[in-house]
């Protein structure tokens, strides 16, 4: 959003201040204004659909929606496509390329219990390698995957309001309490930080 | 010049000019108030109710935010995420300088960074305004405690401050609402630094409202609701800003003229009268020129705009700037130390958790070089911090995968205890800013340049913040003790000051104890250049004070014919 809209979006606002209720709706509006495109920009077909596959598999569908139906693949081509550095795109495709010859035919041919196997060995890999030792990049792959799927569905409304717990509103402070007594005893979707 | 003209002009609408404006107004003065921004009026937040899911980007900076913000998205980083970027302007259209890096975030809009800021609300003492006259260091400030104090309360009562009477001559007690709580591990934490450092570890004193305000003045004001977004600004009112405090109370007077959009580029002197007229305003979005008149100024516009302004505003009485005998004005840049602490992880109190998000912490009032403590340093610092579960964020190197991994994200994690030193600086005439007039902004104004560093005292302060933390968590049986020094330059801490210091002396200090000019006493000044000293308080409440203060002198002056 540039200056221009920022300005043309307050106006907005002061108009719908006015029109008490309507306050949300405008916001509504103004978030759909601000929201990126709802297909992929930065990943071709092919790769996009790999991301799904790996996404599915470490945050599944359960009795709660995975990370598929959070929407974790746009999610992380939004994150290539809008925040990451040049590098960081660069790393994550030589990363994927890697990743899908690790299992002797492209990852998406293979069957979902080969594709789970694959997935489960790297990230054993990655996760038991010695703190700052260098992975090989299809375990790298499975990493950064992971950890941009999480970000993506803990994010994500599904995420945050059926797998853990959230409050839009929480109108209170209760500093030291049992954990059963904090909401459903689940974890904070977001947890306080002091902020300075 | 007859519409031009009014009673005062207030510069800026930030903590300082909405209150400059709320006690002007209040007493009657046809007030004109100048925001070089645009407006916001209370309830134009825009991302204030959004959930995390409805912010693009996990509410990071983009790579196009990083190239508008190149030094706001230093390490330092303030600010620049999806839900607050429109809250502070960029580094391209507002450039400056930087003979040595400087760390500038600014929100030009009506409110300025009230609306932004950490709302931390401490009061300094008597010990603080009395060091630089004992340690022979910038100068003594003119006044002492007992001329803050009522002003403080004044402050605190209308502003509604959260916080309890802790009885310490550091940081002396208020007018507060009912404290926050402190979480069990904070509890644990106050109990070991108290047994074994005779230290106090107290809630934090913030400007939220943990209950309704004592007064009915602020009827847009509700209560907090802990969701701990003020940043992105509070629809219930529920801390204190401008916007929802001051300038409300400003405008039901019905003598406030607010003019947006309003750059202030230069003070008009009037050498016959010596007195300052008026101020010549660009509007910043048509380059229109104007002028306003009136019998007394506030300039309210933060430490580097008002200076800015003054620089920018030379005369033959005034060659060096408006206001600038002593060759002081632009000098003693003081911020606080900032980035510097520990993080530990606390075992066990599994059983115990919190339900809210409080928008505070804790905070460790400065304990060194007082009493019997005796540093090689001088001044001290104090603690900001808290205690937390941590998040899903734990267990991206964790084992758990798949099905596995949504289950463990439900348990909260561990518990941790995190703090971050403010360090106090020293005011020092090599820490300076200047005007550039070889680089203009695209207002054809001259930038500043910044030359400021912390020297020995700051060095010794930033060692001490942190051996301090590892020793406390350490000794409180903390394990994974760990610090962070964020780099961080001076003005990380977003607490500026000093450029045009109240004094004594004409001759060393450009305010005198009313924060009037000494050279021209229609002119007050009471952003945070006008401080002396830094202490190692959040300064904010104090600038509140002493424009309450200084408003309430200027009427009486102008009543006397004084002015």
């Amino acid at each position: 959003m540039n200056r221009r809209e920022w300005l043309k979006s307050m106006s907005a606002l002061a108009v719908g201040a006015l029109a008490a209720p309507s306050l949300l709706a405008v916001l509504e509006a103004h978030a759909a204004a601000q929201t990126p495109g709802k297909t992929p920009q930065f990943f071709k077909p092919a790769q996009y659909g790999l991301i799904g596959g790996v996404a599915d598999i470490v945050i599944p569908r359960t009795d709660t929606p995975g990370a598929v139906d959070a929407g974790v693949p746009l999610f992380i081509d939004q994150m290539f496509e809008a925040v990451y550095t040049k590098e960081e795109q660069t790393r994550y495709l030589t990363a994927m390329a890697a990743f899908d010859k690790a299992g002797g035919k492209p990852f998406m041919q293979l069957d979902p219990a080969q594709r789970t196997a694959l997935v489960n060995r790297l990230h054993n890999e990655a996760v038991t390698a010695p703190k700052g030792s260098k992975l090989a990049p299809e375990a790298d792959f499975v990493l950064m995957s992971k950890k941009l799927t999480m970000l993506g569905f803990f994010l994500s409304q599904p995420g945050c309001t059926q797998v853990l717990q959230y409050d839009p509103v929480p109108g209170a402070w209760k500093g030291d309490i049992p954990l059963n007594k904090a909401g459903n005893g689940k974890a904070w979707a977001v947890e306080t930080s002091l902020k300075i | 010049m007859e519409k031009n003209t009014f009673d005062a002009i207030v510069v800026g609408t930030g903590v300082s000019g909405g209150w400059a404006a709320k006690e002007l107004t209040e007493k009657g003065l046809k007030t004109l108030v100048l925001d070089r921004g645009p407006m916001v009026k209370h309830l134009d937040y825009p991302t204030a109710m959004k959930a995390p899911w409805e912010l693009p980007y996990a509410d990071e900076p983009t790579q196009a935010d990083i190239a508008r913000w190149p030094k706001h998205t230093r390490p330092s980083f303030y600010g620049i995420t999806q839900s607050t970027k429109h809250w502070f302007v960029d580094d391209i259209d507002n450039p400056y300088e930087e003979t040595k890096p400087f760390d500038w975030f600014r929100g030009y809009h009506v409110g300025g960074r009230s609306l932004m800021w950490g709302r931390q609300s401490y009061r300094l003492s008597e010990m603080d305004l009395e060091a630089n006259g004992k340690e022979g260091v910038g100068v003594d400030w003119p006044i002492r405690y007992k001329d803050l104090a009522p002003w403080y309360d004044y402050v605190e009562h209308f502003i509604g401050v959260s916080g309890n009477n802790d009885h310490l001559a550091q940081l002396p007690d208020g007018d507060f609402l009912p404290p926050m709580e402190l979480n069990c591990v904070e509890k644990d934490f106050q109990g070991k630094l108290d047994a074994k450092f005779n230290r106090k570890l107290i809630i934090g004193r913030t400007a939220n409202l943990s209950a309704p305000l004592k007064h009915d003045q602020s009827p847009q004001r509700g209560t907090c609701q802990y969701r701990n977004l003020c940043m992105r600004g509070c629809p219930f009112g529920g801390y204190f800003s401008s916007n929802s405090s001051t300038l409300p109370s400003a405008e039901r007077t019905g003598n406030m003229t607010m003019v947006t959009n309003a750059i202030v580029y230069e003070l008009i002197y009037d050498n016959d009268k010596g007195k300052a007229t008026g101020v010549r305003v660009l509007d910043a979005e048509t380059g229109h020129q104007t002028e306003y008149f009136a019998r007394v100024i506030f300039m309210c516009a933060s430490t580097f705009g008002t200076t800015h302004i003054l620089m920018n505003s030379t005369s033959s009485r005034f060659p060096n700037g408006f206001g600038n005998d002593s060759g002081e004005l632009g000098h003693n840049i003081m911020d606080h130390i900032f980035g510097n602490g520990a993080r530990a992880m606390v075992e066990g109190h599994e059983d115990r958790y919190y339900s809210g998000r409080r928008p505070n912490g804790f905070y460790i009032p400065r304990y060194r070089n007082i009493g019997s403590d005796k540093q090689k340093y001088l001044r001290g610092f104090g603690y900001q911090g808290g205690a937390g579960r941590q998040d899903w964020t734990r267990l991206v190197d964790d084992k758990a995968l798949g099905a596995e991994l949504k289950k463990s994200a439900q348990e909260p994690g561990p518990w941790y205890v995190s703090m971050m030193g403010f360090g106090e600086m020293l005011p020092s005439h090599k820490n300076y800013v200047t005007l550039d007039r070889n680089h203009k902004d695209k207002y054809g104004l001259p930038v500043l340049n910044f030359d400021a560093a912390h020297q020995e005292n700051e060095r010794m302060i930033t060692k001490a913040i942190i051996d301090d933390a590892m020793e406390m968590m350490t000794a409180a049986g903390y394990r994974d003790v760990n610090s962070f020094s964020i780099p961080a330059n001076v003005g990380a801490g977003i607490h500026e000051m000093g450029t045009a210091r109240m004094g004594r002396d004409p001759k060393t200090s450009v305010l005198n104890a009313w924060n009037q000019m000494h050279a021209c006493k229609n002119v007050y000044i009471t952003d945070g250049s006008a401080m002396a000293s830094s202490g190692c308080q959040n300064p904010s409440l104090t600038y509140m004070a002493l424009t309450a203060r200084a408003a309430s002198h200027a009427v009486e002056e102008l009543k006397r014919g004084n002015i």
